[in-house]
């Protein structure tokens, strides 16, 4: 997962100008796509575009490396506090998995 | 500085309604004009979010001017997703506060209820950020504040209950109201067992899709009701940027501005309409607008503070779960209860004959928030 991060802030989206500095350079580092799960919702009633994948998981993700939290889509039920990471991206969104049990155990 | 007074109010029924976006406009302005006695109008600000897009019907400004017969007069049309209509009032005020305008109608309309719930909410998801990542990953509007509900719960111990005892509270109130979308008795138990729209939000934590105008007629002449305070704030666009999701900083600091502008603190307000378009937002803007501590809102529900009977009366008109929730009109429709609350004549009037009374309208998920404060004088 790429992290842009300028003034000692860390985003998952580039913004165009940094808040604080005006600066549109920011620095860009690679950091784990592993996260945890902050919060989430299943959604039942979509908008015409996503009424055919309905209903489906919308999950915010804090992430394990950075301070700094991705919204993402999950086809597996969460709750908050299960570790999670990166799936693959589809349309231009993340989409996320659970990470199996025995994984975390380490 | 010059102080701002109200003179006239109109609103027609909530729901589906007949008729068009341009009849249901005009029914409300008439009515807000006639009850200001008739008073010579020099400029127009209409509150409408989706007009283009669902009715394909722009330049109400204008269309209001040119049927009500005001002249050659300036009219504006004003967008900020749900908060509207409490920026349009907020722009007739500041028209008057700088002495160009003596007198302004303030109007918002929406018409939503011909359009299919798809098309809506794909319409409404026009108040996010669309251009994100978490748009692509399927977040909706309503989503938003589910996610928000969900940690809400893990950090407090509140749960659906208390949500469920906002949307019950809002339909008592609602059904007294006879302009309100929703005139049926409901309960707990139906409320709780209701199909569910976002986790976990069910059918009765979310603001229906409502047709409906209301008015506002604002003077710098003096009238038995005074606009002691107008504040506006953006926020953030994007729930992966919030710094802290329990908190929505544009009702916080809107509402900050405005006691201190007022020289008021939450205290001293006696009755609220608050902008509920879920369960889960009413509870939230009750923390940030200081009427009970941080992720004890909910609290207060259990309680029972925020009913009408309560020390903290909040959506006396059913607020917008149901009184309903014409997008552009509401925060007129806020303005529209709280007036007839200090005129002494409103749906549910409250016993102690309040003197003071907050407004607070938002746009987005936390993108705008207005906040008005009323004084009886």
């Amino acid at each position: 997962m790429k992290i842009y991060s300028c003034c000692e802030k860390d985003s998952i989206s580039k913004r165009f100008y940094c808040p604080e500095c005006r600066s549109s350079e920011f620095a860009e580092k690679e950091v784990s796509d592993d996260g945890t799960v902050y919060s989430y919702t299943k959604i039942h009633i979509a908008p015409a575009e996503f009424a055919d994948i309905a209903p489906y998981n919308v999950v915010l993700v804090d992430l394990d490396e950075a301070n700094a939290k991705v919204t993402t889509r999950m086809e597996e039920d969460v709750e908050i506090g299960d570790k999670v990471t990166f799936d693959r991206l589809e349309k231009g969104a993340y989409i996320y998995k659970k990470v199996p049990e025995r994984v975390q155990l380490h | 500085m010059t102080s701002t007074y109200i003179h006239g109010i109109g609103m027609t029924k909530f729901g589906r309604l007949e008729s068009s976006l341009k009849e249901l406009l005009l029914e409300a302005c008439n009515e807000a004009v006639k009850d200001a006695g008739n008073p010579k109008i020099d400029a127009v600000f209409v509150g409408n979010f989706m007009g283009g897009s669902i009715s394909n019907q722009e330049i109400l400004g204008a269309i209001v001017a040119n049927e009500l017969g005001l002249g050659y007069i300036p009219s504006t049309k004003v967008e900020g997703a749900c908060a509207s209509g409490g920026i349009a009032f907020r722009q007739g005020i500041l028209g008057i506060m700088s002495g160009e305008y003596d007198t302004v109608l303030v109007a918002g309309a929406e018409k939503m209820k011909h359009a299919s719930t798809p098309d809506v909410t794909q319409a409404i998801n026009s108040a996010m950020d669309t251009t994100t990542t978490e748009k692509m990953a399927g977040l909706t509007f309503p989503g938003f504040f589910g996610v928000l509900a969900n940690r809400y719960f893990y950090e407090t111990g509140a749960s659906k209950e208390h949500l469920a005892r906002v949307a019950l509270k809002n339909r008592e109130n609602g059904v007294n109201n006879p302009l309100a979308q929703f005139p049926k008795h409901t309960s707990l138990e139906e409320i709780l067992s209701a199909r569910m729209i976002t986790d976990p939000l069910g059918l009765f934590d979310c603001s229906p899709m409502t047709d409906g105008a209301a008015a506002v007629v604002i003077s710098k002449k003096k009238s038995p009701i005074a606009v002691k305070a107008s504040s506006q704030v953006s926020g953030p666009t994007k729930m992966q940027d919030a710094i802290d999701l329990l908190s929505i900083p544009a009702i916080g600091e809107s509402g900050r501005l405005a006691y201190e502008k007022a020289g008021l603190g939450p205290e001293d307000i006696d009755v609220v309409e608050i902008h509920d378009c879920f369960s889960m937002t009413e509870i939230i803007a009750t923390e940030e607008l200081g009427f009970f501590n941080r992720l004890e809102g909910w609290k207060a529900v259990e309680e029972g503070r925020t009913k009408v009977d309560g020390d903290k009366p909040v959506n006396t008109s059913g607020g917008l779960l149901s009184r309903g929730h014409p997008i552009g009109a509401t925060g007129l429709a806020q303005i529209y209860q709280l007036v007839r609350q200090l005129r002494g004549n409103a749906a549910n009037q409250l016993a102690k004959n309040p003197r003071l009374a907050l407004a607070q309208n938002l746009g987005g998920t936390g993108s705008y928030s207005t906040v008005h404060i009323l004084e009886r004088v």
